[in-house]
């Protein structure tokens, strides 16, 4: 008993010592938190450190541009964007995040080195670089390169996307093509329709590869 | 907190006629609701409840839930009010019991308000936060007599997890570290092969059976206390150390509910070891994990006297794909035990053993079915003081269910005996009814709706 109460004074200690524990908070309602401590802390959990995510369910954030990263931020917080897995995963994330953590978790991110995939299917792969370089003539689809750059690695916020998981990119052009959640890439909406589920994961999976 | 038969009440087994239908009626429906999806940590982070278990199928938890709880439970915001509520209503049908037993609700299927649970849940500082329940047993007695009537209700502690934890990287190493305070050992374990998890959903989750269950499979649940540290290394190594004793005296708020009658108390400082290792690859992850438990516990219920030492060794396994709108989880356990009777002339030995092996599959966070396969043996030593059968079951048990949103689930399962051990013996010995002489005249279909708030 008396190595219990041992744990319970020492418990007690550590409350006390906890409250002030900033170093090592997670707490989304600090405005005092750093936006890299809020990627280390919090969001690394699903996209993984340095914004290299694991699981393909939650996007590559590595070298993603800032100022498109900024205004996905800000579309979670005002629920501006809506496609089910931002309101499952996001919304309460960015809820009280300040304007200023998210410039800094944008710039963060900007500054990580991604890593990319290695897909198999060498005819599927093919089939996508042709659609990110030449566009797909026929359904008025433009070549990717066009807005997101020759090496896919965006521009203003017009994202990143070489290095993304495949299964993201494809979820995403399918929310964009049969939603409004993302109002924010109506311009994107007349492209996914243009493209059909065949060539959508032909994209994405050359895509996926590029570094 | 799950019914576990005592050494003292196998020895009063012998004598009491049709104890075992009973018994084995309240294995399969006496169990209290492991702390699960609670709706004050989605308050928190804001969060789906999907995010941190998966499929939206509690208890189970994701990565990201493993690391939710492992943090501390600090992850998100403080909400002003951090409750939650829970209700769960249960039917079970057991035909052969009602042959036996005459109907009742135990056996006749009609849908019972079976328990609620009240949850603290969430953070008190930046690396502290807990998880409490404290449960209503409306229908069921809280497994201390095998009794069902009248059903008055019980009311005591449930799960309860303090826990203290910081989290460290510098972008090549990632420390976890913590201390966890509970109730129960296992129940701070973050994986939902371990005893204290993913086995059991709601009241009389499938995975009941009568054979006689090692004590790490919550047999000291809301009993013991407990203090560990714990460490997770570069998400591939966690380890953990902790000592367990009698929940009495200033810590009596985490047992209460539980009579000194029906108390298991434990002789000094009982050590419990988790090793795990990890990997995540892909949209997949797994975990081949060991735990070590022994405590010594006196016999008959008392605070002294002669003790019975319990060795359990578990090895665990999990293996998990997670990627919208698919899930898959297989989860296994082999928990073996060997029981060193204090009392006995000698060194009379008993071993239990617990295999548990569950598949499960959700669609959409919405539908999802399971399988569970639960072999439990007990190998009797002839000069054992207070067991002459072999007890032991085999079932199977198949579920299906719903998640029409995501604070309610509606399921359906059916649990399939196909061995209960000595029939024919605990016939002899009058602690099996004659009637039923089949293990499957015991099978029984279990319905449940729950939810929470």
């Amino acid at each position: 008993m008396k190595k219990l109460m041992a744990v319970a004074v020492l418990g007690g200690v550590a409350l006390v010592s906890g409250c002030s524990d900033i170093q090592n908070s997670r707490d989304l309602a600090n405005p005092n938190l750093s936006g890299q401590q809020l990627a280390v802390q919090v969001c690394s959990f699903c996209h993984g450190a340095g914004g290299n995510s694991i699981n393909a369910q939650f996007p590559r954030l590595a070298g993603q541009q800032p100022q498109y990263l900024t205004e996905q931020l800000k579309a979670f917080r005002s629920h501006g964007r809506s496609d089910p897995k931002a309101m499952q995963y996001m919304w309460g994330i960015a809820r009280s995040l300040t304007d200023n953590q998210i410039t800094e978790l944008a710039s963060y991110y900007y500054g990580q080195i991604p890593t990319h995939g290695a897909p198999t299917d060498t005819a599927l792969v093919e089939q996508g670089n042709k659609i990110f370089h030449n566009g797909i003539p026929e359904t008025n689809v433009p070549p990717c390169f066009a807005c997101h750059g020759a090496d896919g690695h965006g521009h203003d916020n017009f994202p990143r996307i070489a290095s993304q998981h495949a299964n993201y990119i494809i979820k995403q052009l399918h929310v964009i093509k049969y939603t409004d959640g993302r109002p924010q890439a109506a311009i994107m909406k007349g492209v996914a329709h243009g493209l059909d589920n065949e060539q959508i994961r032909a994209v994405a999976t050359y895509l996926s590869g590029q570094s | 907190m799950k019914y576990r038969i005592s050494s003292g009440m196998r020895a009063m087994a012998r004598h009491l006629q049709w104890v075992l239908p009973t018994a084995l009626a309240v294995t399969t429906t006496v169990v209290s609701m492991d702390a699960a999806a609670v709706p004050a940590f989605a308050r928190q982070t804001g969060q789906n409840c999907q995010a941190c278990h998966v499929g939206g199928q509690f208890p189970e938890l994701t990565p990201y839930g493993r690391l939710f709880k492992l943090t501390g439970f600090t992850l998100g915001q403080r909400a002003s009010v951090p409750l939650a509520i829970m209700g769960v209503f249960t039917a079970v049908q057991n035909p052969g019991d009602r042959a036996v037993n005459g109907s009742n609700v135990t056996n006749d299927g009609a849908l019972t308000f079976a328990t609620s649970s009240l949850f603290f849940g969430g953070k008190l500082t930046d690396s502290i936060g807990a998880l409490a329940q404290y449960t209503w047993n409306n229908a069921y007695n809280n497994g201390q007599n095998n009794t069902w009537f009248p059903l008055t209700g019980t009311a005591g502690s449930d799960n309860t997890d303090f826990r203290y934890a910081q989290h460290i990287t510098n972008g090549n190493n990632d420390l976890i570290f913590g201390v966890s305070v509970n109730n129960n050992p296992g129940v701070e374990d973050v994986w939902n092969s371990s005893a204290a998890w993913g086995y059991n959903t709601v009241p009389g989750s499938f995975g009941s059976d009568n054979s006689i269950s090692p004590i790490l499979n919550q047999g000291l649940a809301q009993q013991a206390v407990g203090a560990g540290a714990y460490v997770y290394w570069n998400r591939t190594v966690y380890a953990e150390v902790s000592g367990y004793r009698t929940g009495d005296g200033v810590f009596s708020f985490l047992t209460q509910g539980i009579p000194s009658s029906a108390m298991n108390y434990i002789s000094g400082t009982a050590p419990y070891v988790r090793l795990a290792l990890t990997h995540d690859w892909g949209n997949s992850n797994a975990m081949i994990g060991y735990t070590y438990f022994a405590p010594d516990v006196y016999e008959g219920n008392l605070n002294g006297g002669p003790y019975d030492a319990y060795r359990d060794n578990m090895v665990d396994f999990q293996y998990q794909y997670i990627l919208d709108p698919n899930t898959v989880t297989v989860e296994l356990s082999d928990i073996n035990e060997t029981v060193n009777y204090g009392s006995a002339a000698g060194s009379a030995m008993d071993t239990n053993s617990l295999f548990r092996a569950k598949a499960s599959y959700t669609y959409e966070a919405k539908y999802g079915v399971t399988l569970l396969y639960s072999n439990g043996t007990n190998n009797v030593n002839p000069t054992s003081p207070v067991n002459t059968l072999q007890y032991g079951s085999t079932a199977w048990t198949p579920e299906v269910f719903w998640i029409p949103i995501q604070n309610v689930r509606i399921g359906y399962q059916y649990t399939i005996y196909t061995s209960l051990g000595d029939i024919a013996g605990q016939q002899a010995l009058g602690t099996m009814p004659v009637q039923l002489s089949k293990p499957g005249d015991y099978n029984t279909s279990f319905f449940y709706v729950w939810a929470a708030f």
